[in-house]
């Protein structure tokens, strides 16, 4: 109930502000727009050219691997730090909200738009293919693909909030926990870049070991976060 | 109502506030004063339940701060140093939000009453960050009352208001203590404190005094005589050194006198006066400020 309500305020007030709209509406439709565009000019490539069809659909999956990242790390810097500097968060925990719930209320906040938009714009994105193709391709519509959606996705944006909410209580300011925050996208980078530069296509080992490091990472950010927000660190730690 | 014994906290090597023993009952509004840093804020905190005690306890409406902080939190109302609303909501929203978190089930009658109450019900549609400060202030007051709490714990609440705004809240918060409330209220307005408030505790990490206005100016400086002559003379001094005259001296036309007991001293001195030959023209107490009482006693536990 108190979770809900939470949620509810922090969806009003966060999608007021133009920059979080911005990226939270038109970045995934951009990207997606762009990853639709790159699975096109990869759509005939001859047989040499396998190498450069492989790192163009490597990017296009890429950028929903961004996604997923991005958008909770925009919507909780602006949660976490809009707390702050509103001075909001004392007559918040004044309330009998409990501290779980003052967490996930915050997590679920980011993560569950994040979700939504990247599994919607994939979906456009494929919707768009195969208008485009007449049929979407094997590669895309492939198991490696559609792990890196379901299992990786909530893996990042989990990851996103966890790494926002640690920077978030160190700064008021927002545009440095944005970009501190940002370098939660690495994890969703550098593994495809590396597979594109070898020009190989993403495979079920490489979703596994990604899924398996983020979930590490996760742990110990959740550990670290959960700890951070305690009515007292709170009241006392955060800055 | 609150009821606190040892009442201490402690930052790191700094100690805000220190055995800190007070009890506010229903029905009363109890003034926390001291200079800057002297920990009322915190002190509210703990009450609030936001803060834990590093030392002794504290029992508010009923619940241990420590033990049961969530009941705790359920049956105060707290209004914080700085109103701490979210800009981008309207006043509405505002205390929608908050009167659900606290659970109550239908917040609409309340948040009504007390946006009429407070004079915002106009602008209830606005977003906060186009109210002005003080009005700011009182929504914030509003949002303290919503679950209808049985305890307050208001921090400095007519900061920042114009002196009619004031006034109004005074009256207001007057009216909430009358409603059976308990109200512990921060303040550095002396006359606030001495207007609205039944006792007044003094503090400064610990608690340097608590009593009524009136008492605590008694036990400061004793009472004052003035007695203001027609045809004062330096004999008069002679004259009256009786065994209960402390201290006499004659200042222009008037004498002033700190006697023992002055309602049962008084009448003896100037029966002698007149037997003296002295014209009186008035007789007057001194009267002393609470704010000569809050500087001796701050400045007093300086020394200390
Ligand atoms: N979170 C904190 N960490 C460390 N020290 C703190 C913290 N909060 C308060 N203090 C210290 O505790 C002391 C009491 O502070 P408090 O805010 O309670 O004073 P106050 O009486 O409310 O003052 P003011 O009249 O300025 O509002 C101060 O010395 C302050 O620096
Ligand atoms: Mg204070």
């Amino acid at each position: 109930m108190r979770l809900k309500e939470l949620v509810a305020k922090e969806w009003e007030e966060v999608f007021k502000i133009r920059l979080v709209l911005f990226s939270s509406l038109f970045m995934p439709l951009l990207l997606a727009g762009l990853a639709a565009y790159l699975v096109w000019q990869g759509r005939n490539l001859p047989q040499e050219a396998i190498g450069a069809q492989v790192a163009l659909f490597n990017t296009a999956l890429m950028y929903f691997m961004v996604l997923p990242v991005m958008i909770p790390v925009t919507i909780a810097v602006y949660s976490i730090v809009g707390e702050k500097e509103q001075g909001t968060l004392e007559p918040l925990l004044a309330t009998p909200i409990s501290d779980w719930e003052l967490f996930l209320g915050k997590a679920l906040a980011a993560i569950l738009p994040a979700l939504a938009l990247t599994w919607g714009v994939f979906g456009l994105f494929l919707a768009a293919v195969w208008v485009m193709l007449g049929g979407v391709p094997g590669m895309v519509l492939s198991a490696p693909w559609l792990l890196s959606l379901l299992l990786l996705s909530p893996l990042l944006a989990l990851l996103g909030v966890l790494v926002t909410m640690l920077v978030s209580s160190r700064t008021t300011d927002p545009r440095a926990a944005y970009q501190f925050s940002g370098l939660a996208v690495v994890p969703a980078l550098v593994p495809l870049i590396v597979y594109s530069a070898r020009q190989a296509a993403v495979n079920l080992f490489l979703v596994g070991l990604e899924g398996g490091l983020l979930l590490a990472v996760d742990l110990a950010a959740f550990w670290l976060a959960v700890r951070l927000f305690r009515r007292e660190e709170i009241l006392t730690r955060w800055k | 109502m609150i009821r606190t014994q040892g009442l201490t906290r402690r930052f790191g090597d700094l100690v805000a506030v220190e055995d800190l023993s007070l009890e506010v009952r229903e029905g009363e509004i109890v003034a926390l004063l001291g200079p800057n840093g002297a920990g009322k804020t915190t002190t509210v905190r703990m009450l609030a339940a936001l803060l834990a005690p590093t030392g002794g306890q504290a029992q508010v409406a009923g619940f241990d701060v420590a033990r049961e902080p969530q009941a705790v939190r359920r049956h105060v109302g707290v209004l914080t140093e700085t109103p701490g609303l979210y800009r981008r909501l309207s006043a509405w929203r505002n205390l929608e939000f908050f009167a659900r978190l606290y659970g109550v089930r239908d917040p609409r009658p309340n948040i009504e009453r007390y946006l009429v109450l407070l004079g915002l019900w106009e602008r209830r549609g606005d977003p906060v960050g186009t109210l002005s400060k003080g009005m700011r202030q009182k929504l914030a007051l509003a949002r303290a009352l919503l679950h209808e709490p049985a305890v307050l714990l208001l921090d400095e609440p007519t900061s920042g208001l114009d002196p009619e705004s004031a006034r109004s809240v005074r009256e207001f918060i007057q009216e909430l203590a009358g409603e059976r409330r308990a109200v512990l209220l921060c303040t550095h307005n002396l006359p606030e404190a001495e207007r609205l408030c039944s006792r007044i505790a003094l503090l400064k990490t610990r608690l340097i005094a608590l009593g009524n206005p009136e008492e605590l100016k008694g036990q400061l400086f004793g009472t004052k005589v003035l007695v203001k002559l027609a045809n004062p003379k330096p004999d008069f001094l002679q004259g009256i050194s009786l065994p209960f005259v402390k201290e006499a001296r004659l200042e222009g036309p008037t004498l002033a006198m700190r006697v023992e007991e002055p309602e049962r001293h008084n009448p003896i001195l100037i029966r002698r006066l007149v037997e003296l030959g002295a014209e009186i023209q008035y007789v007057t107490q001194e009267e002393r400020t609470l704010e000569d009482v809050y500087l001796e006693l701050v400045e007093g536990e300086d020394e200390a």
